[in-house]
Parts: structure tokens; C-alpha cells; sequence
């Protein structure tokens, strides 16, 4: 509260007023928010949730991996040191499951990109129908993703899947085709899916830095004869270049570290052909309850995931321009 | 952006809107299908002789079964209930955060606020695991309060970044003039900024309330009865276990994403513009 009212001249009325002050809470919180410390009261809340539900159980988590922790043999307990880490190193599947990882996540991302910035310049132009549009391509990736997945089983069905008619009625199949049980589609028809749920998330990114280039600057270019295609790659591409980097780098976030849509469509199957990384710590936590050993993979992730932002934001240079 | 002659700007705008259609037909497409499914006969579903396109009576049979012979009523219940709490932790602890990154300068907000952000890059294996021996202990497991406390550990963030954005696009010298006005920096906030920055607040709460609806990693761990279990679970361990038939499973599908419809298409604009304020900024 401002002081002038509290000057030597008080009526009754106002040290009545004094006294309510002091026993009404929200009076005391208004006090409280001129005093200095008023953001760290702000944040209170959010520092002591988090304390205790992040930063609490990612200390705990990262211990786990140097521990022998298994749900259904509780005396194996203790201090392993290194054990988990050696192991992985022995572990075929390990490899395996970090060359897939590598694959689907390149894959996915370019496809998205792509994706992405097609349906983005297209829905940029200032043409009738197009605001709706937008709303309607942007709804995929709202979607949950046990619905998507599904959905998409369906339509890949080997007996009754629409795709698979209209593949081979166009000619490109011989006759319907089970995506998830060949090894070699498995993973490629699980990045198709993935794409079309997340490549919204481009879309809407590119669109706003669309937005953000000066009409000028295109202008300027075509009255120096510029063609559409030396624009697009002189004067779009580095103006988003920023947002595409940024972009990127929250999506391969995404695409290591959620196995939702495999742990859906394939489980990691057929054999191990699209078991990723995320999904494999995922099943030796769920299915073989070895925290120690699903906990180090988690930590190996992380580990890789803060090397490649390091390095990815490092060679596109963009921090360089800030 | 297009510039040039009248017969190549008609040439783009045709271009424009055959790439619009194509997209059009690829993210709904699939939607159109599952719709379709779930109104078709089991026996246009599963046909002799190839894929049948057009139904040729539309029924709500798979409808009525989903909803009154599994417990597809109690998953959504529980799906309701966690959502709502986590709505409620992240809007109480959140929005006084995001206030306070917003408006306040103080030392270590960059520290802060990139702490945040770094969150994201933790694998959700490794919040799960121990979050399953820390609630097991506590007796958290298996209730919607722990799993929407679990929520809350990725989704705060987000909401806070969220909301921090649409603060920052009120005036600077709002409070200033609320303050000059006999207003503490409570009342201010209270008073002046939070109703100004309510359709922004509703397009957070709504983008967390969908994210919290469609979680499915998080729930299959933290939950092992149909008690606390959500829809994304229940639906999941239906057409593992029970070999749910493609006309249920379809109409639970579009049952579910009823809500996560409704809801983007009621604060679409803000919600964009809120996910995409730093972008521009960029």
C-alpha cells in the first residue's frame, strides 16, 4: 500500500479502514507485491512444483542408470558404477536401435520440412479460401497421436486398407501390401505417418516468418530480373533461415525422445525394424522393468540430443547473427 | 510475394490452390475415412470383394456399442478429471510465472527461462521412471492426481512460455498507469492485466488441456486399472487385447477427437498466434 494515508492527520474512518487492512489477506498480498522480492513470490509456485517434479526426479533418474534397478527383483539394488553403460556397448540391439533412430528422425524431418514449407508458401498468398484452410492443414497435429496411428493402420490394412486399393487401382502395387510386416516399409510407412502428423508444426512456424519478409525486398529483386525460383532461394530460404534451424532443432527434440506413434503402430517390430531408441528404453522400463538399464538409455539420448543441438546451432551459425 | 506479369500471376494462384488441395485432401483425408468407417455397416467394412468406398446405409450401431459395452464412459471420465487438474496446476502456478518473466526484470530470468526450454530435450523415459518409483512410494500411482502432476512436469513449461508470449504483447506502461491510479502490483495485475490477456490465457489452457486429453506414453506407465486408465490407453489395450473391430475402434476415434476439435476451432486464432509469437520475433 502507498504510504500518504497513513499521514498523522488519520480519521476514524480510515484507521477503521487500517485495521481491515491488516487482517484481509488480499490486502497483505498487495503489500507484499511492492515489496523487492515480488517476481521471486511470482515464481514460487512454479520453482517449488518444478523442484519437485523435474528437477528432483531427473537428479533421481540420472542415479538410476549407475544402479542395478529391477521392479521385479527388488533385492538386485546397488551401486553398478559403469555396468549399464558396458553393456550397451555389447548390446546389438543398442546399435541397432541408434542407426534406426538416426534414420527416422532424418527422414522424418526432411519430409517434414518439406512438407512444410510447400504447404506454408502456398497458404501465405492473400487468396480467397485459404484462411480456412490453413485451420483445417493445421488440425493434424492436434490430433492425438493413438488415433492418428490407428487411422492409418486402417487405411494400410493388408485386407480392407483404402490405400492399398487405391495403390494398386493406380497401378503402383500388384496387389495389397502389408506396410507394418515387411521390415524393409516398416519404418518408412512409420515416417509417412509421423509426417503427417507433426508436418503441421512447419507449417505454422513458416507461415509466420513468411509473414515476417518485407514485400520489398521480392519486389526489389524482380524489377532486377530476378526469376522466381532466384528469389525463393536468395531471399526466402535465408530469411527463414532462423526459423527453420529453430524448427528443426525442436522436432529432432520430438522425433528421439517420443516413441508414442512406433510404441502404437509396430511396437518396435517386425524383428527389431523400427525399434528406436526412445522406444526401446521405453520397453525395457514397461515390459522388462529394468530401470537401471532403460535409464541409462534415456541418459545416453540426452546426451546425444545436447550434442547434436550444440553442434547443429554451432554450424548453421545462426547464434553468430545474434 | 508473387510478382510479375497478369498471365504468370494466374498461372501461381491456379498453382496456389492445386498445392492447397493437395494438402487439403492429405491432413483430412484420413479423417474423412475414420468418419466414414465409423458410420458403415460391419459388412461394408469388411467385404468379399475389395475396399467399399460410399456406405450404403449409414449406422451409429458402432457408436452405441463402443459407448455402452466397453468402459469407454469411465476412460473418458478419467481423461476429463486428469485433464482438468493439470489445467489447474499449470493456470495457479503458471501464470504468475509467466507474469513474472514477463514484466519483471530480475537476475538470472535468461538462466531461468532457457531452463525451461531446456526441459523439452529430456527423453520422457527418463521423467517416467523415476516418477513411477517417487509416486509408487507416495501412493500416487494409478490416480489421476499423479498422473496430471506428471503432466504438469513437461506441459508447465510450455505453458508458461506460452502465456509469457501473449504478456509481453501488452503495452509496457499498462501498469504503470494502474499504478498511478492507486493500484497495488497485485491489484494491477489482477484488475488491469489479466482480463486484457484473457483470450491469450484461454489458447494456453486450451493447448495444454488438448496435449493433457492426448497423452498416451505417460498414462500407459502411470496407470494399471481401469480406475485412473484415459481414453488414449483404454482405446489401445481394446484393439490389442480384445482385437477391437474396425467400425468401434472408428467411432471411438472420432469420439475422442470431438473435444480436441471443438475446442482449436473456438480459439484457432489466438492459439496460432500465441505458438508462433516467437517465430516472428525470431
Amino acid at each position: 500500500m502507498t504510504t500518504w494515508d497513513r499521514s498523522s492527520g488519520q480519521s476514524e474512518a480510515d484507521r477503521f479502514a487500517l485495521a481491515i487492512d491488516r487482517v484481509n489477506p488480499l490486502s497483505w498480498l498487495g503489500r507484499l507485491s511492492e515489496s523487492r522480492g515480488w517476481a521471486w513470490f511470482l515464481l514460487l509456485p512454479t520453482m517449488v512444483l518444478l523442484a519437485l517434479i523435474v528437477v528432483y526426479p531427473t537428479i533421481y533418474g540420472i542415479a538410476l542408470s549407475f544402479q542395478d534397478v529391477r521392479l521385479l527383483r527388488p533385492n538386485a539394488g546397488g551401486f553398478v558404477g559403469l555396468r549399464h553403460y558396458q553393456d550397451m556397448l555389447d548390446d546389438p540391439i543398442f546399435w541397432l536401435s541408434l542407426k534406426n533412430t538416426v534414420v527416422w528422425v532424418v527422414l522424418a524431418c526432411l519430409l517434414e520440412l518439406g512438407l512444410g514449407l510447400a504447404s506454408a508458401m502456398a497458404l501465405d498468398r492473400a487468396l480467397p479460401g485459404l484462411k480456412v484452410a490453413t485451420v483445417l492443414i493445421l488440425l493434424p497435429w492436434f490430433l492425438p497421436k493413438v488415433v492418428a496411428g490407428n487411422m492409418w493402420a486402417l487405411m494400410l490394412d493388408s485386407r480392407l486398407g483404402v490405400l492399398n486399393d487405391i495403390l494398386v487401382r493406380l497401378g503402383f502395387l500388384d496387389q495389397y501390401k502389408a506396410w507394418f510386416a515387411d521390415p524393409s516399409t516398416a519404418l518408412i510407412t512409420a515416417v509417412v505417418v509421423e509426417s503427417w502428423h507433426s508436418f503441421p508444426f512447419f507449417t505454422l512456424l513458416l507461415i509466420a516468418a513468411l509473414r515476417g519478409i518485407p514485400e520489398e525486398m521480392h519486389q526489389a529483386a524482380a524489377v532486377d530480373g530476378a526469376t522466381t525460383v532466384q528469389r525463393f532461394w536468395h531471399i526466402t530460404l535465408p530469411m527463414l533461415k532462423v526459423v527453420i534451424v529453430a524448427a528443426v532443432v525442436l522436432r529432432v527434440i520430438g522425433l528421439v525422445n517420443s516413441p508414442d506413434l512406433l510404441l502404437i503402430l509396430t511396437s518396435g517390430g517386425p524383428g527389431h525394424a523400427t525399434m528406436v531408441l526412445s522406444l526401446y528404453a521405453f520397453e525395457t522400463a514397461y515390459r522388462g522393468f529394468d530401470f537401471g538399464y532403460a535409464g541409462a538409455l534415456a541418459v545416453v539420448m540426452l546426451l546425444l540430443l545436447m550434442v547434436f543441438a550444440w553442434a547443429y546451432v554451432r554450424v548453421s551459425g545462426v547464434m553468430a547473427r545474434q | 510475394m508473387i510478382v510479375g506479369s497478369r498471365r504468370s500471376r494466374q498461372l501461381t494462384d491456379v498453382l496456389t490452390y492445386a498445392v492447397v488441395a493437395f494438402f487439403l485432401i492429405f491432413a483430412i483425408g484420413p479423417l474423412v475415412w475414420l468418419l466414414l468407417t465409423s458410420v458403415k455397416l460391419e459388412s461394408d467394412i469388411v467385404t468379399s470383394e475389395g475396399v467399399r468406398y460410399w456406405p450404403s446405409a449409414i449406422t451409429f450401431e458402432h457408436y452405441r456399442a463402443i459407448w455402452a459395452q466397453t468402459d469407454f464412459p469411465t476412460l473418458f471420465k478419467n481423461s476429463a478429471v486428469t485433464s482438468s487438474v493439470t489445467i489447474v496446476l499449470c493456470m495457479v502456478s503458471g501464470t504468475f510465472a509467466a507474469y513474472a518473466f514477463s514484466r519483471e526484470r530480475f537476475q538470472g530470468r535468461h538462466t531461468l527461462l532457457l531452463g525451461l526450454l531446456v526441459v523439452r530435450m529430456f527423453p520422457a523415459v527418463m521423467m517416467i521412471i523415476p516418477l513411477f518409483i517417487i509416486m509408487r512410494s507416495l501412493g500416487l500411482l494409478d490416480s489421476s492426481a499423479g498422473l496430471a502432476i506428471a503432466y504438469t512436469s513437461f506441459l508447465l513449461p510450455i505453458f508458461i512460455w506460452l502465456l509469457k508470449g501473449f504478456f509481453d504483447n501488452l503495452p509496457d506502461d499498462l501498469e504503470d498507469a494502474a499504478r498511478i491510479d492507486g493500484c497495488t502490483r497485485l491489484g494491477a495485475l489482477g484488475r488491469i492485466v489479466l482480463p486484457l490477456v484473457r483470450n491469450g490465457l484461454l489458447a494456453t489452457t486450451v493447448f495444454v488441456a488438448i496435449n493433457a486429453w492426448n497423452e498416451f506414453l505417460f498414462a500407459l506407465m502411470l496407470t494399471t486399472s481401469a480406475g485412473s486408465r484415459t481414453w488414449p490407453v483404454g482405446l489401445q489395450l481394446m484393439i490389442g487385447e480384445f482385437q477391437l473391430p474396425w467400425g468401434m475402434l472408428s467411432a471411438g476415434g472420432i469420439l475422442s477427437i470431438i473435444p480436441v476439435v471443438i475446442l482449436f476451432a473456438i480459439v484457432q486464432r489466438s492459439m496460432v498466434h500465441g505458438l508462433t509469437a516467437g517465430a516472428v520475433k525470431g
